[in-house]
């Protein structure tokens, strides 16, 4: 099976995010760019299923700037990837999820893919769009919020499931089909450190910009701001439990007002 | 130009052994030294993903990494926990002396099986009678036939009660002192050898310390590392090695030790302030930060030192009493800036000073690498 999995460099969970001097992004000095959860998820479905079928490769595709992107890409072969493609574009421009997934429908059609595997939504901006607009793209079927992703070779169909509001969906599709996935059968796995030393000196091939007249970005972002730092937290010092919830009753009566 | 720059390798080593360190260490670090649990599964994943060990040579099953890189492992792994570090790096210290005194033949039967599952080693060297005065020791080894029989016994082994080998050091003759000293692998499985039971220590409760003894245990000649008498030597160099990592063990415990002082300064308010705003504790944090980046830098340059070719005796020993030196500081500060919390076993950083004390003690105590800096330093002198 031909597997194409789509990976976006996002910052560590636990970064400190400045927005750049323009207010327009985010600044990536200081910032480490790494596979987020859903992503760690598409990656580990990718591994599983060619276990799973015999003769798989798995190809890793991302599309930003350096150095980023490459550092994405070789985590994803320190994971066990075959192959990684880069489609480089600067930051501003892959802001736009349709924007991204031109590029990556560039990098992807240019491959075999039976399977072309996203996370369900990007760890950073959460957006969920690039996996639908991939399949629009690609014009081959595509589904998000995908769990239980199963290869069924006699029938030479996927079988997965939905979950949807009232209920859980059941679906099968033939290949090819772009899938935005919420979770992969288990927890993803770490790299070993061979692996990670090995990755550092893997070929990445490159992927060209597409060629539409159009290609601008649709949409650009336009104001970058953080959450105003919280205030007005309250230690509440106490010698007993009973001490420190008649001061939270009387705070919350008093102060707060919650209650009369 | 000096470079202080690390390679894109270097940078991902040391970011793998944090995520490590942040995911799979740190979450159980508290538990552990309540309880003096040895947390096995930690042990069996950091062997999994390579991080256990390090200083063997690929062709034998390790990560074979040089000593700069194993430095920037060790020194986040043991922000994680210190004990589970001591434990997880065990192996390098019991396996050096086959690397560097085994033959092709030893190395490929001794290490090949070892290093191909998770296995635990012991450095068997320090005796009830004494650790400093490691050329007096007195488990003795005599010949018979192709064997070697043992007699005696070793303490304060570190992962003893969980090792499947042992590195041991013992005389063919007391009074030829350290010319008498040689060095065996010794399985586990040999008759006479037990494992005492696990010690109830200060800190590094995650890690497992014992006895070994040894009773007419008998060791094929094949077991035998470098000739009869050059165990000393063999056991010198290996310490040699070991020592630098034993800085970086310290570093990360006070580079832990700071981050909790500097996240607390923030938080915690005082006449109306952050802690933090106050020069006392600013100056104390401004201190605090110095010391941690020179016992980096200083386990750094030993490391460049010696993955350059030198013996590295001087570097090393400085690193290693700098860094751990800085380490009992660095967390006894820490406490003082979280006032009474930092007192509580329910806040981590009490815990970062009954870790950083055993650095000064093991892997040759800090007056024995005094001693060794002098030693060396009035040689250039003379
Ligand atoms: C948790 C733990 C784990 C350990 N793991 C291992 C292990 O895996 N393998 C192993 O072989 N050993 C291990 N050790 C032993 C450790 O290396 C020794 O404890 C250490 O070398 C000191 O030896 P000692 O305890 O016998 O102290 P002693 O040698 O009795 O020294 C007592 C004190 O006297 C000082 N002193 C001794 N001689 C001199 C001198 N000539 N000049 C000035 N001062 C001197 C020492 O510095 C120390 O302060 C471990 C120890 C601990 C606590």
């Amino acid at each position: 099976m031909e597997i194409v999995v789509c990976v976006k460099p996002v910052p560590e969970a636990d970064t400190r995010l400045r927005a750049t001097a323009d207010g327009r992004g985010l600044d990536p000095e200081n910032v480490k760019f790494v596979l987020a959860g859903y992503d760690e998820s598409a990656v580990e479905q990718a591994l599983l299923l060619k276990e799973a079928v015999p003769g798989s490769k798995v190809r890793v595709v991302s599309t930003g700037p350096a150095p980023r992107t490459e550092e994405v890409l070789r985590a994803a072969i320190a994971l066990g990837c075959d192959e990684a493609i880069w489609a480089e574009a600067p930051a501003e421009t892959v802001a736009d999820p349709v924007a991204a997934a031109r590029r990556l429908a560039v990098a992807v059609r240019a491959v075999p893919h039976d399977l072309v595997l996203c996370g369900k939504q990007a760890g950073d901006d959460e957006s969920g769009l690039v996996a639908g607009a991939l399949g629009e793209l690609l014009e081959i079927p595509d589904f998000g919020f995908v769990t239980d992703l199963r290869w069924d070779a006699a029938s030479a169909r996927f079988r997965f499931r939905r979950a949807a509001e009232a209920g859980t969906e059941h679906w099968e599709c033939a290949t090819p089909v772009v899938i935005g996935l919420q979770q992969a059968w288990n927890d993803p796995r770490t790299a070993k450190l061979p692996a990670i030393l090995k990755s550092r000196k893997a070929p990445i091939a490159r992927s060209p910009a597409p060629s539409l007249p159009d290609d601008a970005p649709r949409s650009v972002p336009e104001r970058f701001s953080l959450p105003a730092p919280r205030t007005g937290a309250k230690m509440i010092e106490y010698k007993t439990p009973e001490d420190a919830a008649t001061q939270l009753v009387r705070i919350l009566r008093e102060e707060a007002k919650v209650f009369p | 130009m000096p470079d202080f720059s690390l390679t894109p390798e270097q940078e991902s080593l040391r970011d793998a052994a944090r995520k490590f360190a942040r995911t799979e260490m740190a979450p159980h670090a508290a538990e552990c030294d309540r309880t003096g649990r040895f947390p096995e599964e930690v042990y069996r994943k950091a062997y999994d993903l390579g991080l256990m060990n390090l200083n063997v040579p690929t062709e034998h099953g390790g990560s074979g990494l040089g000593l700069f890189e194993q430095c920037l492992i060790v020194e986040e792994l043991a922000h994680g926990c210190g004990g589970m570090t001591t434990s997880i790096i065990a192996n390098c210290l019991a396996l050096e002396p086959i690397i560097l005194g085994g033959s092709p033949e030893q190395q490929t039967r001794l290490l090949d099986p070892f290093c191909a599952q998770y296995q635990l080693a012991s450095f068997c060297l320090t005796e009830p009678s004494g650790g400093s005065d490691a050329g007096g020791l007195s488990t003795r080894a005599r010949r018979s036939g192709d064997e070697y029989v043992l007699d005696g016994e070793k303490c304060f082994i570190t992962n003893a009660p969980h090792a499947s080998l042992y590195t041991v050091f013992a005389t063919i003759d007391p009074a030829l002192h350290h010319r008498g000293i040689t060095a065996f692998a010794v399985p586990r499985s040999t008759p006479g050898v037990t494992p005492g039971p696990d010690e109830d220590k200060m800190g590094h409760r995650a890690s497992s310390t014992s006895t070994v003894r040894f009773e007419g245990a008998r060791v094929p000649v094949a077991n035998r590392l470098g000739p009869e008498g050059e165990g000393f030597s063999l056991a010198m160099r290996t310490l040699d090695q070991t020592r630098t990592p034993i800085g970086a063990l310290a570093t990360g415990i006070a580079q832990a030790a700071l981050d909790h002082a500097a996240k607390y300064a923030l938080e915690r308010r005082t006449f109306g302030k952050p802690i933090g705003e106050h020069q006392a504790i600013q100056i104390k944090l401004a201190n605090m930060a110095q010391a941690v980046r020179a016992a980096r830098l200083l386990t750094w340059y030993s490391a460049w030192t010696i993955a350059g070719g030198a013996k590295g005796t001087l570097e090393s020993s400085i690193a290693k009493c700098f860094a751990s030196d800085t380490a009992l500081h660095v967390a006894d500060e820490a406490i003082q800036t979280f006032g009474g919390y930092g007192y509580m076993r329910a806040y981590p950083v009490e815990k970062l000073l009954r870790d950083a004390k055993l650095t000064q003690i093991y892997e040759g105590a800090n007056e024995i690498q005094r001693t060794v800096i002098a030693r060396e330093l009035l040689r250039e002198y003379a």
